[in-house]
């Protein structure tokens, strides 16, 4: 029974490796290959039931190295769902191949449910590894190129990292995260500290695509494929910022370390996310640049320091995972900017309308899941008396919106192409019953995650409780 | 004066019961106001709709919703509690209580005002909206999520679902201006932008105003009883209220915060002007009544003089505005500011009578601005120009539109028989006392705004016959029967302020009165303005 919690990261590999190798030797039927996504999909859900009905036990594993809480219960539920919705809405035809197709999304959960329970920083950094590993898979099947760009600046964001934990387990002489935060809070902050928390925050801020760093990733997962785009954008960001909440609760005896540069970073990606979603007019960079304003009101919550402002920063990475890593997928292969899109409200109606709330979530638009989640975070902020970074926010947010509308008028009001004239980077999604069920399946949980904010809210803040913040 | 006597006379002078009263209650009452459109709009989106077949059904859908939720807001209305301080219909439910949030929901007597106007301009706003042809089923599900945005704010209790819903009602509005607005491409999409911008820029404001109440006052709740009943320190009323007023102000509009009414009204659909200039934009004054004058009487106090200063250049504005323009929707555009600015005089007079005025300028008002915007817009597309040079000598050749413009101009200046007579009225006399610099500068306003009615009537209706304009025609049924709904709305609460009785009795016949009704919950709000009663002499 007590192994029953490790189920759904077993069932999640299972299937990720068995996915692969039937590609690989191709043991399945061309008939049957249609189902598999069905399959898969239908199995991470199973993975998530039990996820949420066995996760509620608090155990430890591996001699401690694996730890199962409140904290690790919401943020693997929240991968799950993320990656089950995300299979299901993808439109497959315009995937380059169904079988890594299948295997890395549930990898990168895989990488983030890792890094949810780790206990040590060599778990911290391992699940965010495997996350990152897995979109490079995807990127490269349809852009080499962008692949190995993607490799390159993973690498430097990687060593940015190791070195950063390598001088926080100096400092602390342990790897373990309760033993680090137990040995800091007699620890005065010191200039050695300092220097590699910015090394530390800087590589996290660079995988996870945070301004001014998305200059690194964003324009390599404009080029993938759309269910690698949404990795690279969703998924992958989500270790990132999983790492930090994990790093930043290890480090709250001396919040001083690691808060200044976690302002700088949120206020920067809060507007200039903004700023950028305003400027550019493609659906997908628009949709990436939107993530990147999210994330920041992401990092703005942990820089509040108490359990508060994180309970909300989880919270909103919950609905920030589904919209940045779905978004993508809804909007399929109509890559070729506005016109590819226009009139998609009349052709597509479902994927229409879920891309248009995955965009509308992650500006912050009331009353959809990034809403509640931002406010949250908001509310931490003013309890902190944060009131700058509160208005800088504010004011990315309502960029935010105002790019989101740009893009609604395109979608709903203009007229479509007509088909002669689609070119192949303005192709439609494919309908099938299943990426249309998928798309219905991402509107509810975009417009449900509010209303039913008691339970998810409280179980964030549960997960902050464990983290140890008060 | 003895048309005020009259008038003033009208309301019961204590609660009596209406006949049939109490025969219906829902503890859902609130929320159906706010999730049937919601839940109307989403099925619509769903319906299939191939080559437009649907699109007259979908008319029908929205108007009989509309219709729907006045009767429900009739029962509300006609059920209502009067003289009761307390709120009423509430409902209440815990949300995110990990910050404080509760799903709460209720209504006084100046929030059953505000539901009243909303219902009123939702069926206008649907008959206004009949002419459309276009993307009928996106239309209406975006109107009807705009509608159910502003009941949602308006029976908000909570500040957190206020923020919500009072944000969401700027993207519905957006779009529809972006789709179905009558000028080029390029000047709705400004409109659409500048509605936008200043929305989304007041709800920001508001958000940090909340937030910083949700700070000071310990971070448990954003429950407007727990926010708004808060002993805070006069520094940190007026902070929070200055912040307010801003917000407000850019919502409802008040000078120099009204950038986006003259192209949203002057480009958006008759019936998205409608919604923008009867009910979304009360919402800027029912707020400041609120947070700031039923709240924070400190504040109010101290800054009264400050929104007595932005009613007066309001009003003034507009009139000159009104007076130097030559584009007939930009003149509606700008007299659709003077309602406003007679609100907020009344808010900052800082006494019973201006609150009580105020609070009923906050229905007249909207009737108002709605009628005076709305007419113009139908007009200038029904004689297919809206330059003031081309318009000329229209009475006889569209003698309904002629009809209601005359009674919009009207409505705005105050003349008896219409209910702004009686909001103006109260105003007025309220704000002489305590605010006489800004009463009269507001009037003299008012007096700049006569005579732009004045000089656009004379134009417009009455001038010499243009030769070479257009062709006009007159307003169609549906036009006729949104103006005339608008309209009515105004005679009927000016000729039955306190609603008609059983001949010889004090017994309503069938409703209660909107001045009765109104005063539930007013004499809690304005009793910290309230003059002390003279001592004992020695």
């Amino acid at each position: 029974m007590r192994f029953l919690v490790l189920l759904p990261e077993a069932i999640v590999v299972a299937v990720a490796i068995g996915v692969m190798l039937l590609g690989r030797f191709a043991w399945l039927p061309q008939a049957s290959r249609a189902y598999l996504p069905q399959a898969t999909a239908l199995l991470v859900l199973v993975a998530l039931g039990v996820e949420l009905w066995a996760g509620a036990t608090l155990t430890t594993y591996f001699g401690g190295a694996v730890i199962q809480d409140r904290f690790a219960l919401f943020a693997k539920a929240a991968a799950l769902l993320t990656a089950a919705v995300a299979l299901a809405a993808t439109d497959w035809t315009a995937e380059d191949s169904l079988h890594l197709g299948l295997a890395m999304p549930l990898l990168a959960a895989f990488g983030v449910m890792v890094a949810a329970s780790a206990a040590d920083l060599l778990g911290l950094w391992a699940g965010l590894e495997l996350a990152a590993a897995a979109s490079v898979v995807l990127v490269s099947l349809r852009r080499p190129d962008l692949g190995l760009r993607l490799l390159i600046v993973g690498a430097m964001a990687s060593a940015l990292i190791l070195v950063g934990l390598a001088f926080v387990y100096a400092t602390a002489g342990n790897g373990d995260l309760a033993a680090i935060r137990a040995v800091l809070v007699n620890r005065a902050p010191t200039l050695a500290l300092a220097i590699p928390m910015l090394l530390l925050l800087g590589g996290l801020a660079l995988r996870a695509g945070l301004a001014p760093f998305h200059v690194g990733t964003l324009p390599v997962g404009l080029g993938a494929s759309p269910l690698g785009a949404g990795l690279v954008i969703g998924l992958v960001a989500m270790a990132a910022a999983t790492v930090a909440v994990k790093l930043a609760a290890a480090l709250i005896p001396i919040p001083s370390v690691y808060v200044p540069y976690v302002e700088a970073v949120s206020a920067l990606a809060m507007v200039g996310g903004g700023a950028a979603a305003l400027a550019v007019r493609s659906p997908r960079p628009r949709l990436a640049y939107l993530a990147v304003g999210q994330l920041g009101w992401v990092a703005a919550g942990l820089a509040t320091h108490f359990r508060s402002g994180t309970a909300a920063s989880l919270f909103l990475l919950g609905a920030f995972a589904v919209a940045a890593t779905c978004g993508p997928a809804l909007l399929g292969r109509a890559e070729g900017g506005e016109p590819a899109v226009a009139g998609f409200g009349t052709v597509r109606p479902v994927r229409a309308a879920g891309l248009a709330l995955a965009m509308l979530s992650l500006a912050g638009a009331p009353p959809l899941a990034g809403f509640f989640g931002e406010l949250a975070v908001a509310a931490a902020l003013a309890q902190s008396g944060n009131f700058v970074l509160l208005g800088l926010g504010l004011v990315g947010s309502v960029m935010s919106v105002a790019a989101v509308v740009g893009t609604l008028r395109v979608l709903f009001i203009q007229s479509p192409l007509e088909e002669a004239r689609r070119a192949p980077a303005a192709a439609l999604p494919a309908i099938t019953a299943f990426s249309t069920a998928g798309a219905v399946a991402f509107c509810l949980v975009i417009a449900a995650y509010g209303v039913f904010g008691y339970p998810i809210l409280g179980l964030a803040d549960q997960g902050a409780e464990a983290l140890g913040l008060r | 004066m003895t048309l005020l006597t009259i008038t003033m006379q009208t309301p019961s002078p204590s609660p009596v019961g209406v006949p049939g009263a109490g025969i219906f209650s829902s503890p859902v009452l609130l929320s159906l106001l706010i999730w049937v459109p919601v839940i109307v709009a989403v099925a619509i989106a769903s319906m299939p709709n191939p080559r437009g077949r649907y699109d007259v059904l979908m008319k029908q859908i929205a108007f009989f919703t509309n219709l729907g939720l006045v009767f429900v807001l009739f029962i509300a209305y006609n059920q209502f509690e009067n003289f009761l301080p307390t709120m009423q219909y509430e409902e209440k439910l815990p949300w995110l209580p990990a910050i404080g949030v509760t799903y709460h929901l209720g209504v006084d007597g100046p929030g059953l005002v505000m539901l009243i106007l909303s219902g009123l301009i939702g069926v206008a706003s649907v008959l206004a909206s009949l002419g459309v042809r276009e993307r009928v089923r996106t239309y209406f599900c975006l109107l009807l999520l705009a509608q159910a945005s502003v009941n949602g704010a308006i029976v908000a209790r909570d500040m957190f679902v206020l923020i919500l819903f009072w944000g969401a009602a700027a993207i519905p509005l957006a779009l529809l201006i972006l789709g179905w607005g009558g000028g080029p491409a390029a000047r709705r999409a400004a409109a659409a932008w500048r509605l936008l911008g200043y929305w989304g820029l007041g709800t920001g404001v508001l958000a940090v105003g909340v937030l910083a109440l949700y700070a000071v006052t310990g971070g448990r709740s954003f429950d407007m009883d727990t926010l708004l009943k808060a002993g805070l320190s006069p520094r940190i009323q007026i902070a929070v209220s200055l912040v307010m007023i801003v917000a407000a102000a850019m919502r409802l509009p008040l000078f120099p915060f009204h950038g986006w009414l003259r192209d949203v009204l002057a480009e958006a659909p008759p019936g998205v002007v409608v919604v923008v200039a009867g009910a979304a934009s009360r919402l800027g004054a029912f707020l400041l009544l609120r947070t700031v004058i039923a709240a924070e009487p400190a504040a109010g106090h101290l800054l009264s003089p400050v929104l007595a200063a932005l009613a007066a250049l309001t009003v003034g504005y507009a009139g000159l505005a009104a007076l130097r323009t030559a584009d007939i929707r930009h003149a509606g555009a700008y007299l659709a500011m003077v309602p406003g600015g007679i609100t907020v005089l009344g808010l900052a007079a800082i006494s019973p009578l201006g609150i009580a005025g105020s609070v009923l300028s906050l229905f007249t008002g909207g009737l108002a601005a709605a009628l005076v915007a709305g007419v113009c817009a139908t007009l200038s597309e029904r004689a297919q120009s809206r330059s003031l040079a081309v318009l000329s000598g229209l009475a006889p050749r569209m003698p309904n539109l002629g009809w209601l413009l005359m009674i919009a101009a009207l409505a705005l200046l105050g003349v008896p028989i219409l209910a702004s007579f009686a909001a103006e009225v109260m105003t007025f006399f309220g704000a002489f006392k305590n605010q006489p610099i800004g009463a009269f500068a507001v009037a003299a306003g008012l007096a700049v705004s006569a005579i732009a009615l004045a000089v656009l009537l004379r134009r417009v209706l009455f001038g010499a016959p243009n030769p070479d304009a257009p062709g006009v025609s007159d307003a169609s049924l549906g036009e006729t029967w949104y103006l005339g709904l608008l309209a009515g709305g105004l005679l009927w609460v000016g000729l039955f302020p306190g609603g008609p009785k059983i001949p010889g009795t004090e017994i309503p016949l069938f409703d209660p009165g909107l001045i009765n009704q109104m005063a539930a919950g007013l004499s809690d709000m304005a009793s910290p303005y309230a003059a002390p009663a003279p001592g004992p002499s020695q």
